[in-house]
This record gives structure tokens, sequence and C-alpha cells, in this order.
């Protein structure tokens, strides 16, 4: 008999995500991922001095305003026909590469880690770590109190079997408390470039307002090596480490088969990047092409027209709309719906041969055993995103020494009457990409599609499912009243729906 | 630390009633959420309503405490969407239960889509129904960042939700529990931090008349300018990544109160106008708000247009 288990909010991720699932002889066979807050940025940019679009778009999210800061000013840079010199390509990576690095450590330890390991295992910790013996301390007094719910907001939690192996949970406790410190440090690192984060105000067209100084360039090293120890250190082997307790999510989490990256981090001017761009459609490879976008809005709370590209894409709100069960489209490429993020981004970077990738991915696999198939899983995107830190830190450790002080950070630039741009790039939960169009000096129009668009879309105007949607059937669901197999494979993804709807 | 009396908190009660425009009426009762917040037991919900977590993450680079420090010694932080291991109907439990004990400070984070309640709900419920019931019986009420203090960016101009901050919308339901705004986008988190940590030590700090503590908000930003010399000698950067004051770039430190040109964002690593960034007034009532208000001069005809 089928159960409907309703998981709503999924906390632990960024914004208001609704999961239902029906479960028939314990597995799931239906998803529905419900998008459930919406403001209206494409409405409301309309009319505006197309410059605002920069900072407006970055508060589409807090956890990667420098990804939507980043797509924008790169929309922009084509609509005016500038380009930023090296200092200020360099300084945008180096500021979008550093957010990666605590978006990553904060998906990973205070979002996820906490489906996996079990926290309440340092109430017997006897060691000597002065970490460990805070943490414990502090939850034995709140577990002694009288306190409603004593050790919130890490208590309580799903009743589930959670890892036993207690140096993999006592690690990943002491790990979870120094990521709050290393997530800050490498917010600090973008910082020293952008002004603050998140929101970053030294992202302009042209490049970026932020000089090169040297103090700058040496603090920013500084931060970046103790960041290089701990994701190499701590972070891939902790990832590697719940991989190894929970082998079984090497199985699950399969989502469409299809995978799409932008590209991100250009090295040069002339457009090559870092990861490249690229389509995997069922495993096989093809070159990105834009304009086969569309967003389809059949299940969407919107009342304009279906399939548009996002040049010409629409916005208007229908909350009350019959059939529709999220705030979020359903993008899709040449029809299809594709999986963004880390894993999309190291797949295609895999299929076509480059080394830095190759080299960690072969030497993840023959660590766990595993075959490339294991990577298209709930584990794979954790792995994926460990692998992809550790490859990005080592890069702007480079960046930073081609910097440049004394040369110019920014290109100057007409604004233009009228003009057309799109802005393409990898935000850390996956592709990014926004367009504008202007006219008198004005936004004419709009368009954001965001990772957890792609992600978490739903059923496109034919009825197929979106990859969050498609994950969810087959995993098994021992228990309807904690459903925690399920919520471990959606946060997989590291879903944002502020960023989704928008 | 320095122990109050009854009488200290029913005097610093009616200090907060007044800067919110409360009659003495509400005194005691906010007297009383003081005292409780002075104990350190106070139990914390944090409620996202239009938001983009940013406010949150901003109080995740806090320096000292840390914010690990600040859940373990300061508050009990019951319920928070993007830290409670606590999800789905468990949330809810753990939400609507702590709400029924009540005696919490409420924190809330983004704007209240006033004009389209369908724009925001959790666990099934309209975030402007939970947003009602939460601030009913809180002690206090923090509106973190400028969507929840003043409407931000969903607030903006020709905005389809009728995004309103959360103390006026506290108002327009004729809800009476006090609230103080941080705002900023984000917030920094030195003003919830401080602000959390003056009311926990010594009382309630001092108030400006939209309910801004005087210690974070008290001066413009043009005042605190490290490129403020550049002003007074006239020497204006003409683009981008020059020397000299920011104001013919779109500076807006001329009209807005906070203290991030001393302060520092990001535990010391820089500010906006040291960056080179003219501040976009992101803690202003103002906001985002206007369409002919740009953030930028570029191209805007009556200014510079020529240069």
């Amino acid at each position: 008999m089928a159960t409907t288990v309703l998981i709503d909010p999924v906390t632990r991720i960024e914004g208001h995500l609704a999961i239902k699932v029906e479960v028939t002889d314990g597995k799931v066979t239906e998803g529905r991922c419900m998008g459930e807050m919406f403001r209206g940025f494409e409405v409301l940019l309309r009319g505006r001095h197309p410059m605002d679009a920069g900072q407006i778009t970055q508060r589409i999210c807090g956890v990667c305003p420098i990804s939507h800061g980043t797509a924008s000013i790169f929309a922009q840079d084509m609509a005016y026909n500038v380009t930023p010199p090296d200092n200020g390509r360099l300084i945008r990576n180096l500021i979008l590469g550093a957010n990666y690095i605590q978006s990553h450590l904060i998906h990973f330890y205070h979002l996820s880690a906490l489906d996996f390991i079990d926290i309440a295992a340092v109430t017997g910790y006897q060691g000597e770590d002065g970490t460990l013996r805070s943490l414990r301390d502090w939850v034995n007094a709140e577990l002694a109190s009288k306190r409603l719910y004593p050790a919130a907001p890490f208590l309580p939690r799903y009743e589930a079997q959670y890892a036993t192996d207690p140096t993999l949970n006592l690690t990943a406790a002491k790990h979870f408390v120094e990521a709050l410190e290393m997530r800050a440090l490498a917010h600090d690192s973008a910082a020293l470039f952008a002004g603050k984060i998140p929101h970053a105000t030294a992202l302009v067209p042209g490049g970026v307002t932020q000089i090169v100084t040297m103090d700058r360039v040496a603090a920013y090293m500084a931060n970046m090596q103790i960041l290089q120890a701990f994701v190499n250190e701590c972070y891939v082997p902790d990832v590697i480490g719940v991989a190894q307790a929970f082998p079984d999510y090497f199985a699950l989490g399969k989502s469409c088969g299809n995978f799409l990256s932008y590209g991100n981090f250009p090295e040069s001017s002339s457009g090559s990047r870092l990861f490249p761009a690229g389509v995997l459609i069922k495993g096989t490879p093809e070159e990105l092409k834009t304009d086969v976008i569309t967003e389809e809005v059949k299940y969407s709370l919107f009342s304009s027209p279906s399939g548009l590209h996002p040049e010409k894409g629409e916005t208007e709100p229908a909350p009350d709309k019959a059939d529709a069960y999220t705030w979020l489209k359903a993008p899709r490429y040449q029809g299809h719906p594709m999986e963004v993020g880390a894993l999309a981004r190291v797949l295609v970077a895999y299929q076509q041969g480059v080394q830095a990738v190759r080299g960690e991915v072969d030497g993840l696999l023959a660590k766990l055993g595993a075959g490339p198939e294991a990577l298209d899983s709930a584990l794979g995107r954790h792995a994926a995103r460990a692998l992809e830190a550790k490859i990005i830190v080592a890069r702007c450790l480079e960046w930073a020494g081609q910097l440049r002080p004394g040369e110019p950070v920014f290109t100057d630039f007409e604004l233009p009457d009228s003009g057309k741009g799109q802005g393409l790039m990898e935000a850390p939960r996956g592709a990014l990409g926004h367009w504008i169009e202007i006219e008198n000096k004005k936004i004419a129009r709009y368009q954001c599609i965001v990772p957890t668009t792609w992600n978490c879309s739903p059923k496109d105007d034919n009825g197929v499912p979106g990859p969050i949607e498609q994950s969810l059937v087959g995993t098994p669901v021992a228990d309807p009243a904690n459903p925690i197999e399920a919520a471990r494979v959606v946060r997989s993804f590291d879903p944002c729906i502020a960023c989704a709807v928008h | 630390m320095k122990q109050f009396d009854r009488r200290e908190f029913m005097r610093m009660g009616g200090q907060l009633a007044l800067a919110m425009g409360l009659g003495a009426g509400a005194t005691p009762r906010i007297a009383e959420g003081l005292e409780a917040l002075a104990s350190g037991t106070a139990p914390v919900i944090w409620l996202q309503g239009q938001s983009c977590s940013g406010c949150s993450v901003s109080f995740l680079n806090s320096r000292a405490p840390s914010p690990f420090a600040v859940l373990t010694q300061f508050i009990s932080l019951r319920f928070h969407s993007t830290l409670s291991t606590a999800t789905g109907h468990l949330a809810m439990e753990v939400l609507h239960k702590s709400l029924q004990e009540g005696g919490h400070l409420l924190v809330v984070e983004g704007s209240i889509p006033a004009g389209m309640p369908r724009a925001c709900v959790m666990g099934e419920e309209p975030m402007t129904e939970l947003v009602k019931t939460a601030a009913k019986n809180a002690k206090a009420v923090v509106a973190i960042g400028t969507c929840a203090s003043f409407g931000g960016v969903p607030a903006a101009e020709n905005n389809p939700t009728g995004a309103i901050g959360v103390p006026d919308f506290l108002v327009k339901e004729g809800i009476t529990t006090p609230a103080l705004r941080l705002p900023g986008c984000p917030a920094h988190p030195d003003w919830l931090v401080g602000t959390l940590a003056y009311v926990l030590k010594v009382g309630l700090p001092e108030l400006d008349k939209l309910a801004r503590p005087v210690m974070f908000y008290g001066r413009l930003i043009h005042d605190q300018c490290p490129r403020f010399a550049d002003y007074e000698r006239e020497r204006f950067a003409e683009k981008f990544s020059e020397d000299g004051c920011l104001f013919k770039l779109g500076c807006l430190g001329v009209s807005t109160n906070a203290d991030c040109t001393y302060r520092h964002w990001n535990r010391g690593a820089n500010t906006c106008i040291k960056a080179g960034a003219p501040c976009i007034g992101c803690a202003s009532p103002t906001f985002a708000a206007k369409a002919n208000l740009p953030f930028y001069l570029k191209g805007v005809a009556s200014v510079t247009e020529g240069a």
C-alpha cells in the first residue's frame, strides 16, 4: 500500500523546500519538489539601471551571492562590450573560488554531516581534545537540563541508523566545529578583494573596484594555505569516511543521467575555463548549445507562456494556479531535464580529459574500490564537491600569484542605449545563467536560470519529473515517520530555493 | 556580570516601549522579556521569510564570540531552518511546541509577503501566519537585515508580492510585541551578536527613532569615511578603482547610517569604500526601493554624462 510522506520543511538547505514522496513496499515510487518562496526579482528588475542588476541579483542568495554577481557582470560585460584586464579576471576568480570553499564546507559539515554522523557520540568522549571536551560538556549539561529541547539546534533529529565508528563520529564532530572557523576564513579571503561578503560590492562590469596590493595578496595566500590544509587533510578524508560507512549511497540518488556544465573560472580573456563547458546526455558528450534551453511552467505557479528561451522569458506569478505545485519553473535542455552541480562539472571535465580532474577522480575511485558509475549517486555528489574544492583551492593560490600590483583591475566602458548579454558560469550548486536586455539605458528584460531551478525542477509540460524528483524514485524509506534516506538524497544536491525561485 | 533588579528591567522596558511608539501599558511585558533574556536561558526562534539566508551566513562570520560560542553559551537556538538538525514534521513540532512554551526571542530574517501570502510557506503554513503566532508571545522581535527591517530588495518598486518589513507587518496586524531593527544587507554579525550580548549582559541599548541601536547606527557612513579627506579636498574618483571620494560614482554613504567603515566586514578583512566600491546604502530604509535612484551614476544624464 502506498503511503504519502511529506518532508516539510527540508531544513539544513538554503530556503523553503518541501518534498513529498509516495512510498510503496518501503521504496519511493514518486517524488515531488515544492519550492515555497517567491520574491519576483525578474519582475522588479524591469525599468532599473542595468548596473543595479549586479547588486540586486546578489540578493537572490546569501550563500552564493558571488555567483549571481559574477553571472550578472558577465552578462553586462557582453552587453557593454568590455573585457576586464587580467587582474580583474583573476580577482573575480579569487573571490568566487574562496566562496566555493566556504559553500562546499558549509554544505558538507553543517548541512549534511548530521544526517550521517552521530553527534551524540561526544557524550562519552574520554580524550583530551579541547574542542571535543567542550562540546561534550555542553551537550551533557544540556541533556541534564530541564529544557524543552536540550542541545538545540543539533537535537532532536530523526530516529535512524547513524555512523557507529567512534573515530569517524568524533573526528567529524571536531571538524564540524573547526569548519565553522574555516568557512569564515574563506569568507575573510573573499572579502579581501570583494569589500564584503555576503553581497560583494567590488564586483562591477569591466572588472573589479579593489586594486591589487601585496598585503592583500599575501593575506589571501596565507588564508588559502590554511584552507588547503583543511580541505586536503580533513574535508576529503571525512567525505571518504562517510562514504565507507554508508556505501549504499553510492547506489542511491541517481537522477536523470543528463549533466550540464557552463564551465567556470576563466583562465584567459579568450574564454577557456578551468572547468570546461559541456553536456552529457545519457552518457553521450555534446557541445554546449545555449539556444536549446527553455523553461516550462505547466506545474509552476506562473501564468506566463511555457517553453520560452530565457532571452524571451517572462515571469508572471499566479499563486492560485490549479495543478501547479511549486514556485520553480522547469528548465529543459533540448527538452531534457539536466542535473547540474559539482558532479556535472567533474563528469564533463573528466570526459573531456582535464588532467587535474582525471587524476583526482581516479585516485578517489581507487581508494574506494569503486568504478566511475558510482559517481552518479548521492555520495558521488559529496565526493565531487570535495575533489573540486581541492582543485580550486590549489588553483586560487596560483591565480593569487599571478596578480600584478600597479596594473589595472578595471576597464572603463560606455553604457549603451540598448544591448543584450548572456552571463553563463557555474555557481557552487551548478550551471547559472543570467540574461539581460537593455532598452533606453534601462533593463527591459532580465531572466535567471539557477542551478537549483534545474535540479529541483517540477515536472515539465510532458509530465517528465525533474532531476531530484527522479533521484528519489527507488530510495528506500524504512520508517515513514523518519524518512532520513530521502532527506540524504535531497541534501546531496545542495538545494538552494532562494536561488531556484528568485 | 552586572545584576539588575525588577525595577531596572521596568525602566528599560519603558525605554523600549517608547522607542517602538507603544503605550506605557506594554512596559511590564517588555520588562519581563528583558529579564528572561538576561538570565541567559532565553530560547531563540529564528524564522526566515522572503530571505536569501545572507544574514544567517553573515552571523556565521562572527569573530568573537564565535558562532559556536553564541550557540552554546549565549542562547538556546530552538529553531533555525538552515541549522536545525530536526527536519520535516519534527522541525515543525519543535517550532510549535517552542512557540506554545513562549518566552522566546524571535529573530526574523527576510521580508513578509503581505500582499501574497502564498509567496512564503513553511510546513504548509503561510509565513504571514507563522510570524504572527511567533511574535504574539515572543518577549521581543529582532528584525535582522534590511528585508526584515524595512522590506529591502523584495519590497523594491514593482515587486509582485507586497513585501514589507516585519515591524510594519506587526503594526498592521495589531501585534504590540516590541521589535528592534538591525538593517544591513546583510546585517553585520557584530550588530546581532553585540545587540544580543548587550541585552543579555547589560540591558536595553539606546535606540533611535527607527528602533535601531544607536551604538551601531548612530552615525552616517560619510562621517566615518576613510575617503572623507578626499571629499573635503574635492578629489573625486571619476571611474572605478581610482583614488578619491566615490560620491560621483554614486556613493550613498552620505545618507546611510551604519558603522561599517570603522568596524570593517569579515573579521576586519575589508569594507566596501576601502575596496573602491561606492556604498550602495544597503542598511538604509530606502535600500533598492526606487528604480529611479540607481546605485551607480554611469550613464545617468544629469550627473556625469559626458565624463
